[in-house]
């Protein structure tokens, strides 16, 4: 069990979503970050999959209950238990009655706080991830507040030390985003596309798990709405006033603005991790190397999911 | 299968095959016997089919198999369906009661110029499509409102809808299965529920089911 002493003004429980209820009108959700979750899953000792905690903008406080490895990844805050420091990507061994403080969250968005066992939430729907929208799965389909308390999933024992290289991690800071032609890509005249592959976009204040709003020079088409069809994250759509929006986790599944582009999903985690005011610039790939710098990750991802067991069935 | 579609890439993880590029009952059709067909083909890496008016979206495993790969299958699936779909292939129908008491009965009527009694018998006395699902969890686009009672939708949604309402704006019905935001105009409740997480299938309705509306008290 661990409990949340102190919630910040985010906190839910996700996992790395839904895959077949879109045709149902359910969004995938799950992670914003997914490399975050996986790597900070993995580091604890669990199946990349596994349910973790999502949290976002303030400070707060978690109490273990129960003696738990524990790993975080995606934003970097301060980070103490027990009154001691910890670094990120690392696996470390929390005592009953610990309190783990987390600062406020100033560089990137989402931080991923992985507990051996990971979170237990009924699965709904064949995923734990909180759906807020429709108040849906994860702890009572709810953001977490003080006084919860969750009940964590059966330890895999794992001991030992164990951290993910860094340079396993998407590159964070960069501004460069790569995008794959859209959907309506051919709707879109040769100056649109001008704009959009030169200007920086800053992330509007308007974003959220649904959507990223972006700010910088609009671009021009004469579609209007079309009739609806399906979007996915990372499906840029541009709207009438030709602001363009990035669909996150949680975007309805379908939609009627045209898709001039969509986000490769090797680089969405470091969309995911920008924050209002931070700028993005968009590079065209072809499809075969965004698929590539896919796999390459899952490559990644999977030899540190690996390790992290290896680690502890050396002990 | 007669009209073979395009296909684009819709990120690294989906595919989607455009049929046409204006909207028709036929098209539509069309468009719901391929969704199906796709379905029941199980074909390796697709994780889900998503119909829409002009095109059907298909998301795979992108670590299972590439674009070009994967549009080739489904291509080449939609080629044999002629062959194997089978007659009468449609969607199920359902009868849902309305209790018509909605906030909205009597804005409809007057900018209709109709009597509230006149406004229900036109709603509860046709059979509609459902022609896509989205929005939110279970809510299905349903076509096609007679014209005499298509108004645009509100200028300013609620912020809240009760679920249960029973909905119009232009030539569409729905019902709102869960409580939210929403612009159209309510006509009235029903106690059906639309989507319900602990079954399975959670949405009551598909993509080419036939709906009934059923006065009720």
């Amino acid at each position: 069990m661990i409990t949340v002493v102190r919630a910040p003004a985010y906190l839910t429980v996700q996992d790395s979503g839904r895959k077949s209820m879109l045709s149902a009108g359910v969004p995938r959700g799950g992670a914003m970050d997914s490399f975050a979750l996986a790597a900070a899953n993995s580091v604890a000792g669990n199946d990349p999959n596994a349910a973790a905690l999502e949290w976002a903008l303030t400070a707060g406080a978690i109490r273990f209950d129960q003696d738990r490895n524990f790993a975080f990844a995606g934003a970097t805050p301060d980070i103490s238990i027990a009154g001691r420091d910890i670094p990120p990507l690392t696996r470390v061994a929390a005592r009953a009655g610990d309190l783990l403080e987390v600062g406020p969250l100033t560089a990137r968005r989402f931080l991923y706080l992985a507990v051996e066992g990971g979170i237990d939430v009924p699965a709904i729907l064949d995923s734990r991830s909180t759906y807020l929208p429709a108040a849906l799965g994860g702890y009572q389909g709810r953001i977490l507040r003080t006084g919860d308390k969750l009940t964590v999933g059966p330890a895999t024992g794992s001991r030992g030390e164990f951290r993910c290289p860094p340079e396993l991690l998407p590159r964070y800071d960069t501004l460069d985003i790569r995008i794959t032609r859209g959907p309506q890509a051919n709707c879109f005249g040769d100056e649109s596309w001008r704009t959009l592959l030169t200007a920086e976009y800053r992330i509007s204040r308007s974003s959220d798990r649904t959507g990223y709003r972006l700010e910088g020079q609009p671009l021009g088409h004469s579609l209007g709405t079309l009739p609806s069809e399906a979007g996915c994250p990372g499906a840029i759509q541009i709207p009438l006033d030709g602001n363009p929006i990035v669909l996150m986790a949680d975007a309805p599944t379908v939609g009627g603005y045209p898709k001039i582009a969509v986000v490769a999903q090797a680089d969405l985690p470091i969309l995911a991790q920008k924050k209002p005011g931070d700028s993005v610039r968009f590079n065209l790939v072809t499809i075969e190397e965004s698929q590539r710098a896919l796999r390459r990750v899952a490559a990644d991802l999977a030899m540190l999911r690996d390790r992290g067991q290896a680690a502890h069935s050396r002990q | 299968m007669n009209v073979r579609p395009d296909g684009y890439p819709l990120g690294d993880g989906a595919i989607t095959l455009r049929f046409g590029d204006a909207r028709s009952a036929a098209l539509l059709e069309l468009i719901h016997a391929g969704a199906r067909h796709l379905r029941r083909r199980n074909i390796a890496h697709v994780e889900d089919v998503v119909p829409a008016y002009l095109a059907v979206t298909i998301f795979y495993d992108p670590l299972g198999a590439s674009f070009e790969q994967m549009k080739a299958r489904l291509i080449s699936a939609l080629d044999e369906m002629d062959s194997i779909a089978p007659a009468g292939d449609a969607g199920r129908e359902h009868v849902i009661p309305v209790r018509y008491e909605g906030v909205d009965l009597d804005y409809v009527a007057a900018q209709t110029k109709l009597s509230r009694e006149e406004v229900i018998a036109i709603h509860s006395g046709r059979t509609y499509t459902v022609d896509l699902l989205g929005f939110v969890p279970g809510f299905g686009y349903m076509s096609e409102v007679d014209p005499r009672i298509q108004l645009p939708r509100r200028n300013e949604p609620r912020p809240r809808v009760a679920a249960g309402s029973v909905a119009i704006a232009a030539g569409h019905t729905g019902v709102y299965p869960l409580p939210t935001p929403g612009g159209w105009h309510i006509l009235g409740t029903t106690d059906v529920a639309l989507f319900d997480a602990g079954c399975p299938e959670p949405a009551l309705l598909a993509p080419g089911d036939r709906v009934r509306f059923q006065r009720t008290e």
